[in-house]
């Protein structure tokens, strides 16, 4: 697969919250690159959907890095 | 202005494809001749071309998905970014004239192809490399039918009409959500 130069200051597989939502703890799964406003980073996270996990897109500012226990 | 989106498509993976276009131009004309890698080596490219323009559809969907999350209020911007990467077509389909008008008629506007008469022709070569993608990564026993024989000449053929699909799906959505949005998008 074809990556941008960098891989983004959020690594892929890490878990995250993301701001101004209630879902549970989500998954990087992708970087997708600086696609976003200003080259803002964006980062595709795996979320629990119902009955299959679903996915969805957000720039690096609304992603908050969490350990895998909390 | 051109889009990141198609900065890369311009400057990375055009340079990945033309690397494999020169493996595949050596494959052919190999002494003693080696018909196999020849082939083999024109079925990776033809699965490139078309993985390639894949991830130039879906970066610039995202890329336009962006742009407009930026001018919607902050509290409604996740869930109208979790409605844009739900269910798109390019995440789990052919990089067709059907999926790609699915996905970026979301934005509220229709996707006319027709508007450029070169799009006709690069439909059609559109089609015949996904087929002959479709051909390779399932392993069919036949070739596929409604298209011509895979060949080097005709994947660079593919590949130009990608080309130039890029270009024009980029000025489009430049012009359609500067109208939108009232501001350029990039």
């Amino acid at each position: 697969m074809a990556g941008w130069d960098t891989g983004g200051p959020l690594k892929v597989g890490s878990w995250v919250k993301v701001r101004g939502t209630h879902l549970d703890k989500c998954r990087i799964v992708e970087y997708r690159g600086p696609l976003g406003p200003g080259g803002a980073h964006i980062y595709r996270v795996r979320y629990r959907g119902k009955p299959y996990p679903a996915y969805a897109e957000f720039r690096e500012d609304q992603l908050e890095v969490v350990s895998a226990e909390q | 202005m051109p889009s990141a989106s198609f900065l890369r498509w311009q400057n990375d993976r055009r340079s990945r494809l033309a690397e494999v276009d020169a493996h595949c131009a050596a494959s052919a004309v190999l002494a003693p001749p080696n018909p196999l890698l020849a082939e083999e080596s024109l079925s990776g490219y033809v699965m490139l071309v078309s993985g390639h323009f894949q991830g130039f559809c879906r970066d610039l969907y995202t890329e336009c998905s962006q742009a407009f999350v930026a001018r919607v209020p902050g509290g409604l911007q996740s869930a109208v970014q979790m409605q844009f990467t739900a269910a798109l077509k390019l995440d789990v389909g052919n990089p067709n004239a059907d999926t790609i008008r699915k996905d970026f008629e979301r934005f509220g506007f229709s996707l006319h192809f027709g508007a450029d008469p070169a799009n006709g022709p690069r439909l059609t070569h559109l089609d015949q490399l996904n087929r002959w993608r479709n051909a390779v990564a399932h392993q069919t026993a036949a070739a596929p039918a409604a298209a011509p024989p895979l060949t080097i000449a005709a994947v660079r053929a593919w590949w130009a009409s990608c080309d130039g699909l890029a270009v024009w799906l980029d000025g489009t959505m430049y012009n359609e959500l500067r109208g939108l949005l009232g501001a350029a998008p990039w």
